[in-house]
Formats: structure tokens, C-alpha cells, sequence
């Protein structure tokens, strides 16, 4: 798997909480290839979100080394770090964390201000990003206005309007109910199989990680045999 | 300018808070540009004052004391004449016209000397003429004229608390003043009508006269004020600028309250800003950290945070100026037309305003922004808020 999205490689995370070390992650390896959807799934606490935070390159690891499209995380600065994720990386939160004074146009948008796209051409990949999220009905609507699927399928248009090239979803359904839930993993089942995005999603829900084309277990900060 | 909608929309997130701040901005930004106009109307003449050579002789003990005439004598003899040239007697009248709420500055004045002497007022050739024909003639700013709806020809009384007469006077002509407007509130009239309404008591308020240069200055006080030390009445000699300042003197050490009072004004506006955009910011950590995870740079969370502190400041210094502006400069309203027949926001008080909201602005957001670009991003997403 030369060609991997995301390789990770003997990566650990210990955090500081005051005097006291607390070991997060232990001797991970991960690959991902292109196109393919992972499902990491574990107990609360078995550090799931903090890989995810590691791929998507908010937060460094303590030890070993993470590769996303082909580039290692560690040497950036943070202001590389950051041009690298407006390129490469759309993230889903589980909350949707659309900025509420925005509308769901705006909030596809924000990813694009910081390219040198003109408004049209910006105007253009928001209104297709909409589209695939069957949500071009509701672009002048405020997040206040949009039922909890709704949302949801906003912040995927953000993380998939600057065709990144890895999807990382932290418990995407976890706030939803289920009609909404079956809405999204549906959505992103089609952005993995017919737009050929890799995923990784961090998931409680057997459900969800079925979605998925591996599922990866984490347990106390290690991985584990399924 | 992408990023302007974002700014704005999240200035005015909480309303209600956002407009209290404004409003008080406004107000303390009002505050500040009416104290500073105060002052700057106060140092006028002081400024006016300093382009000219012209020394005003007074008395030691203060400008209510007359001088006597045979001073003038003196003045006009060779030994201050080599350095001093144009003199002129002026007494403060005092007086008002019709009611003691129409109050002005109005002179007794040598006539014949007057236009040379104080040559930035400019007095038509047919005015002069007609002023030295009539006694009770009076020359009149045409500012001056404008609000009280004087017309050339025309009579006026005065009256006053200084002088026990009521001066009959024909208003000859009109002067302007083209670089100080501020002087054409001003009526001149003949000394030697005034000291016959009061029976050739020969009172002399004031001598003024022009220096040959701005070096004769020292030594026609040196020469004047020597001469009348050991007399009965000892004089003073100064500058027009000194002279000037003295009237702000009078009013105690006002310059230092004023400025007290402007640097409160402003530290005021700074806390009030810095509070609001502090609380904003605060409400905003998650938003902030999803921001940045969307590929937002540290120095671009500095300039959002940074720009709506701007933008409130701006906007609370904007809404008094624009007000202040029609008020005193377009209506030309005054506070008080008696201390203050103008009241014009002076450039250099917008350029203040404008520089003070800048400061203020920039000043308030500085922390609480540098604090929203610092925070982990992590931090920021897992904080509740």
C-alpha cells in the first residue's frame, strides 16, 4: 500500500494533565488506501477521536510519525499545517458545528474564502456541494432552521466542498435520530463508492461502521483484533 | 473583504449587547469631541496669536487696572520706537447689545492705526474712510453682524458692567477676517468717542503694538517694563500669544483636567469594547476551533476577532462624529454662543476621533483575540460552552 491516503506509523499520544501523564494512544499502525472507508469503533475513552484528531493534523502525536496524502504531519508548522487541511482534509463533527449566524450557503462556503476562487466560481462549487447533498432547497436557511439530518448533511457539503482528498467523520450520527442517521450513512456510503472519497469515520454505531469497508477496534489506546 | 459578512454577522450576534456597547462608545466618542472642541475653540486666539509680532503692554497688576495716558508719551518716544511701531490704545468695553445673553467682544480702539495694526482684518478702504468721519462710528466682524442681523448703517447700543455709559453706536461697515473666522465676532469702536462719553477721563486699558521683528520683542519689554518699574503704575509687556494665554490661565490648570478627562473618556471606550468583544469571543471557542480545523490560519482568527473590535469601535465613532458634524458644523449649533460664537469640529479633532477609535478598537481586541488564535484547537473542541 505505497500509495496510501493515510499511513501511520509506531504513533502514541500521551497527554499532561498536570502532574500527571496520561497515555492516550500506544503503537499504532494504520493504513488507509485511496477510496477506501474505515470504521473505528471502541469503548469511550479507548482514543478513537484523538487518532482522528491526529490524521486530520489538529493535534501532533507524542511519538511515530503520520503520513496523510502522501506528506508528513510532523515537520509542518502550524500555519502549513493549517493550508494542508483547508486542501486535504473535510471533517464532520458529531455536533455539525455550523456557525449559527451563517446560512447553510455561507456555512459551505467558509472552506472556499480561503482559496483565491472567484465568488462565482465559489457560488458554483457550494451550489454543487448542496446538490449532492440534496439540499439546494434550503441554501438562504440558517443551521437554526435545518432539523438535526439536515445540518448534518450541511457540514458534509462543507467538509466535501473543497474536494478534499480524506473525509474524517467523528461519530457523524451520533446526535441523530434514525431516519436522519440512515440519511447520512447513506450519503456517505455514495460519497465513498461513487465520488471515490476515503473515509474515516470514528464510530459507536455497529450500523454506521457496516457502512464502512474495514472496521479498525480500538481498545485502551491500542489496536486490536476485531 | 470575504471575510466581512463573517465580521458583521458576529458583531451583531447578540444585539442587545452589541448596541449597548456602540451606544456607549457613541456617547464617551461624543464626550471626547466636545471637550476636545471646547478646547481647541478656547486655543484659538493662543494659536492665531503666535503669527504675529504685535506685544500688548498691560498692567502689572492685572488688565483691570488702567494704564495712565501719559504712557503713551513715552511709547511713542525714539527709544521704543526704534524697536516698536503702530501703537494703538484699546480698552475691553465688555458690553452687550439688547440682553446680557447677547454678549461679544467689543473694543475701544485708537482708529486711525487699527486696520495697520491688526492688517489679518480686512477693512474696505469706503469703511475706514467713513469710520474716521463719524465718532460714534463702529466697525463690526461680518460674522458677527450675520447673527445679530446688523446692517451697515444701522444704530446699536451698548451696554456694560465696566463702564458707566451706554455708547450710541453707527455700525460704518463690515470686516472679515479670512484665516480666523473666529475673529469676526468681534465690534470695534473709537477710543476717543468712549472717553467722551466718559468725560476725558483719558482710561487706557491696554497699548498694543506691532515689534519691527519677532528680536525687537525682548527688548521692548526690557525698555517699557523698566521704565514704569518704580512708577505707580508698573506695567507688563507681552507677547499677543502670552496675552492670549492668559485668558486660559484664568480658568486654572483646565488643559490638565481636559486631557484627564480625555484619556478617561478613551480607556472607558477601550474597557468597554474589550469586554464585549471578549465575552463574543468567549461564547465563540468551538466556533473558532471548527475554523481553524476548516483550514482557518492562526493569523486569520487574529484578524476576525481583531476586525470586530475595529468594527464596533468604528462604528460607535462614526455615529457621534456624523452627529457632531451637522450639529456644529453644517447647522452651526454652539453649546454656549456666548464662550463659543463657533463651535467647528476642527480636522485635526476628526483625525483624533478617527485615531482614538482605531487605538481603542485595536487595543480592546488585541487580547482576547491573540487568546482565540492561541487555543488548541483540540481545546477548543472539546470545550462546552
Amino acid at each position: 500500500m505505497s500509495d496510501a491516503v493515510v499511513r501511520i506509523q509506531g504513533v502514541a499520544k500521551v497527554y499532561q494533565r498536570d502532574s500527571q501523564a496520561v497515555p492516550v494512544l500506544e503503537n499504532i499502525d494504520l493504513e488507509v488506501a485511496p477510496g477506501e472507508s474505515v470504521a473505528m469503533m471502541g469503548p469511550s475513552g479507548s482514543g478513537k477521536t484523538t487518532l482522528l484528531n491526529l490524521i486530520a493534523g489538529i493535534d501532533r502525536p507524542t511519538r511515530g510519525s503520520v503520513e496523510v496524502a502522501g506528506r508528513a504531519l510532523a515537520g509542518m508548522s502550524e500555519r502549513e499545517l493549517a493550508k494542508f487541511r483547508a486542501r486535504h482534509i473535510g471533517f464532520i463533527f458529531q455536533l455539525y458545528n455550523l456557525i449559527p449566524v451563517l446560512t447553510a450557503f455561507e456555512n459551505v462556503e467558509l472552506p472556499l474564502l480561503l482559496t483565491s476562487l472567484s465568488k462565482a466560481d465559489r457560488r458554483k462549487h457550494v451550489m454543487t456541494a448542496l446538490d449532492v447533498v440534496g439540499l439546494t432547497d434550503r441554501v438562504a436557511h440558517y443551521p437554526r432552521q435545518l432539523s438535526g439530518g439536515q445540518e448534518q448533511r450541511v457540514a458534509i457539503a462543507r467538509a466535501i466542498v473543497t474536494d478534499p482528498t480524506i473525509l474524517l467523520a467523528d461519530e457523524p450520527t451520533g446526535d441523530l435520530d434514525k431516519r436522519s442517521e440512515e440519511e447520512v450513512l447513506i450519503l456517505l456510503k455514495r460519497l465513498n463508492r461513487e465520488f471515490k472519497k476515503a473515509i474515516v469515520m470514528v464510530t459507536h454505531d455497529p450500523k454506521a461502521a457496516a457502512m464502512a469497508s474495514r472496521t479498525v477496534h480500538l481498545e485502551k489506546g491500542e489496536l486490536v483484533p476485531a | 473583504m470575504k471575510f466581512l459578512r463573517l465580521i458583521v454577522r458576529n458583531a451583531l450576534r447578540n444585539k442587545l449587547r452589541t448596541g449597548l456597547t456602540v451606544g456607549g462608545t457613541a456617547f464617551l466618542m461624543f464626550v471626547l469631541l466636545f471637550i476636545r472642541t471646547a478646547l481647541t475653540e478656547m486655543e484659538a486666539w493662543e494659536g492665531e496669536a503666535a503669527k504675529h509680532d504685535r506685544i500688548a503692554i498691560q498692567h502689572s497688576s492685572g488688565l483691570a487696572n488702567p494704564l495712565p495716558i501719559e504712557l503713551e508719551n513715552f511709547l511713542r518716544g525714539d527709544e521704543v520706537s526704534k524697536h516698536g511701531y503702530q501703537l494703538q490704545k484699546m480698552n475691553w468695553f465688555g458690553g452687550w447689545w439688547q440682553d446680557p445673553r447677547n454678549w461679544f467682544a467689543n473694543l475701544a480702539v485708537d482708529h486711525p492705526i487699527h486696520r495697520e495694526l491688526w492688517n489679518e482684518q480686512k477693512i474696505p478702504d469706503d469703511v475706514q474712510a467713513r469710520w474716521a468721519e463719524v465718532k460714534s462710528g463702529a466697525i463690526v466682524g461680518k460674522a458677527l453682524a450675520d447673527k445679530f442681523g446688523w446692517k451697515v448703517n444701522q444704530k446699536i447700543s451698548l451696554l456694560s458692567n465696566l463702564y458707566p455709559c451706554v455708547p450710541e453706536l453707527d455700525i460704518v461697515g463690515l470686516f472679515t477676517v479670512p484665516s480666523d473666522i473666529r475673529q469676526e465676532q468681534q465690534l470695534y469702536f473709537r477710543w476717543d468717542y468712549l472717553d467722551e462719553l466718559m468725560g476725558g477721563r483719558k482710561i487706557v486699558g491696554t497699548y498694543w503694538m506691532n515689534a519691527r521683528s519677532s528680536a525687537d520683542i525682548p527688548k521692548l519689554k526690557e525698555i517699557i517694563d523698566g521704565h514704569t518699574k518704580n512708577s505707580s503704575d508698573p506695567t507688563e509687556t507681552v507677547t499677543e500669544k502670552e496675552f492670549a494665554a492668559q485668558f486660559m490661565a484664568m480658568m486654572g490648570n483646565i488643559k490638565f483636567f481636559v486631557y484627564f478627562i480625555v484619556v478617561g473618556v478613551l480607556a472607558i471606550m477601550t474597557l468597554m469594547t474589550a469586554n464585549t468583544v471578549a465575552m463574543s469571543a468567549r461564547e465563540r471557542v468551538t466556533e473558532i476551533a471548527v475554523l481553524r480545523t476548516l483550514g482557518f490560519t492562526k493569523g486569520r482568527i487574529l484578524y476576525l476577532v481583531m476586525a470586530e473590535g475595529l468594527l464596533l469601535s468604528l462604528v460607535g465613532m462614526v455615529i457621534p462624529l456624523g452627529g457632531a458634524l451637522l450639529l456644529f458644523n453644517v447647522w452651526k449649533l454652539s453649546p454656549n454662543p456666548q464662550w463659543f460664537p463657533f463651535f467647528f469640529i476642527a480636522p485635526g479633532t476628526i483625525a483624533l476621533a478617527v485615531g482614538a477609535a482605531l487605538a481603542s478598537g485595536l487595543l480592546a481586541a488585541v487580547v482576547p483575540a491573540t487568546m482565540s488564535a492561541r487555543r488548541k484547537i483540540v481545546d477548543g473542541l472539546r470545550q462546552v460552552v
